[in-house]
């Protein structure tokens, strides 16, 4: 029975000046999903995830966290039910060493010393920070900055994870990182609401894609239904990855049965089809 | 969640708005001079009546009263402090007890004089910088001779307050959503590191640019926007300095317009004025407390 961890009804916000962020817009977030949130930039991507941790409140309707209403509620309560990870580190960083960073949050929220440094540690040895530990976090280079960042959320523990365009910067070695993290906090039980352009990890990762346009939301399903439908694509002005445009296009073809969102599915289905062919 | 500086360029198409940069620049000018040069209290009411004219004429209340409220606060702490310690020449003449304190004759007059003095000076300042573009402003500035890299400077400076003030409430919201307190000079140093560091990068960034750009070459500058003095700026101006004049002289030579004397405040209407001013920064304080504690 999936348990709804954010629920947003009829959620509104209209910033000040009159400009209309975000409309109608009604979600339920479960327990556990990976949740990708995709759209044109100004479409209301980022208006959407900031009511998730109070940072916004909305203007109409209503947000629940674990069935609390955010209204009444401060960012710092929530930030311990909901981590937001923002897409420049630099707005996060400012500790003389990148393992104060990572005590930061849990102190915060009133963590007990010792678990402190037990998910410090973890933090470390996960996000591969050993050789970092000591350093400022501005000494080191953009790319590893921005996992200080994700580690610095990670350290709190929360319930809900919001990446803010967790690969935009990053180099292969780090967006592998984010992969993995992305996977772990899965297998952990977390719930993953990631915005992004990356489309490739997007299809990698997510089993939910919530497309908005023109402050709406005008589709929540699955990536395999978002890349395959050429006119939600082109209406928003997205395009799915390569390898999910080749096997559409082999698809209609019927050169394929079914859309691919990875390299390793669509290879494995062509193999599987030249053995089914090849003479025995 | 975004902090937009309220002291910019407010568009419009009044007469004011119409004026070249030069004539309410100086003006600003000389009503400085003006209110400092007198603590006359009819003098310096009447130059504010002035200015507020002005607002009214630009249509710029909404932003001028936006800006104003952020002094509300000092005009109280003036009114409440210089009329039981006086910023004055000593002997005071006590008008009444108040408390362990005494109200003073010149207090009052010190707090009073005081207060009107920021604010006209305030709002001439205000509605030439609500009525002008920055550009233009620059520009009449350096056909008076002012250097171009000076000139560029202070373009960039202001330019940069209201994305540093932008930046500041992105970090401050990064910081919240990591549990952080938003109380006491602890709890800005998290915020104050990454937008300090920021700005030196952005700034680095900006000198590589310009200088990749031919900033610092010799030679005329020409600029995007171009300012044209017509007959009514000229007399404007004409009006403005003349008047100027006149009023400074007969501050000067009359002394009859120093009141700080001879101004009697009745003892009713001292402490009304004071009670009003302390209840007024009290509630300013319990409301600026309260946001602090839910932020």
């Amino acid at each position: 029975m999936p348990e709804p961890i954010i629920v947003c009804q009829d959620l509104w916000h209209i910033y000040q000046g009159g400009v209309i962020a975000l409309r109608e817009a009604n979600l339920t977030i479960n327990r556990g999903e990976i949740i990708g949130i995709i759209g044109q930039n100004g479409s209301g991507k980022t208006t959407l995830v900031k009511h998730f941790n109070g940072l916004l409140k909305p203007t109409r309707g209503v947000v629940l966290v674990k069935g609390q209403n955010t209204a009444p509620m401060r960012i710092q309560t929530l930030a311990a039910s909901v981590g937001y990870v923002f897409q420049n580190p630099n707005h996060q960083l400012f500790a003389k060493t990148v393992q104060e960073e990572l005590e930061f949050g849990p102190r915060n929220i009133g963590v007990p010393e010792e678990e402190v440094a037990e998910r410090r540690e973890k933090a470390i040895e996960f996000f591969n920070l050993q050789e970092l530990r000591l350093l400022h976090p501005y000494r080191i280079s953009f790319p590893l900055r921005k996992l200080v960042g994700m580690a610095s959320i990670y350290t709190m523990r929360p319930d809900v994870f919001v990446l803010d365009e967790p690969t935009t910067g990053q180099d292969n070695i780090t967006t592998h990182i984010v992969y993995q993290l992305i996977k772990r906090l899965r297998e952990e039980g977390s719930t993953i609401v990631c915005v992004a352009h990356d489309m490739i990890l997007l299809a990698e990762v997510a089993e939910r894609m919530i497309v908005l346009r023109d402050s709406h939301i005008i589709a929540d399903t699955t990536p395999r239904e978002v890349f395959s439908n050429r006119e939600l694509m082109q209406s928003t002005h997205l395009t799915p990855p390569q390898i999910a445009q080749l096997t559409l296009r082999l698809k209609e073809h019927h050169k394929m049965d079914q859309l691919f969102l990875n390299v390793d599915d669509t290879v494995k289905d062509l193999d599987s089809q030249l053995h089914s062919n090849s003479p025995k | 969640m975004q902090a937009i500086l309220p002291i910019s360029m407010v568009p419009g198409n009044s007469a004011i708005h119409k004026i070249s940069p030069l004539p309410k620049f100086l003006w600003v000018g000389a009503v400085l001079v003006l209110s400092f040069a007198t603590r006359n209290l009819a003098i310096l009411g009447g130059i504010t009546i002035l200015g507020l004219i002005f607002v009214t004429i630009a249509q710029i209340w909404k932003s001028y009263l936006k800006v104003m409220r952020i002094f509300f606060p000092i005009f109280l702490t003036l009114i409440v402090l210089q009329s039981v310690a006086p910023a004055f020449p000593r002997p005071w003449t006590p008008i009444t007890p108040l408390g362990p304190f005494t109200i003073y004759q010149e207090g009052i007059y010190s707090g009073l004089s005081m207060e009107l003095r920021i604010y006209c000076v305030t709002t001439f300042a205000l509605v030439a910088i609500m009525t002008t573009h920055p550009s233009d402003l620059f520009t009449a500035l350096q056909r008076l001779g002012m250097p171009y890299v000076l000139n560029f400077i202070m373009t960039v400076t202001l330019q940069l307050i209201p994305i540093l003030q932008n930046e500041f409430a992105i970090v401050l919201s990064a910081q919240k959503s990591r549990g952080l307190k938003g109380t006491g000079f602890s709890a800005l140093l998290p915020s104050m590191v990454p937008v300090f560091v920021g700005a030196i990068e952005r700034v680095q960034q900006l000198s590589i640019s310009l200088e990749s750009r031919a900033f610092g070459s010799k030679g005329i500058k020409t600029s995007y926007r171009n300012i044209h003095n017509t007959i009514w700026d000229f007399m404007i101006l004409g009006v403005g300095m003349l008047g100027s004049c006149g009023l400074l002289s007969w501050i000067i030579f009359d002394k009859s317009l120093d009141w700080s004397r001879t101004l009697v405040f009745a003892p009713w209407l001292a402490l009304t004025l004071v009670g009003v001013a302390t209840l007024g920064f009290l509630i300013f304080v319990f409301f600026a407390l309260r946001a602090v504690l839910s932020a």
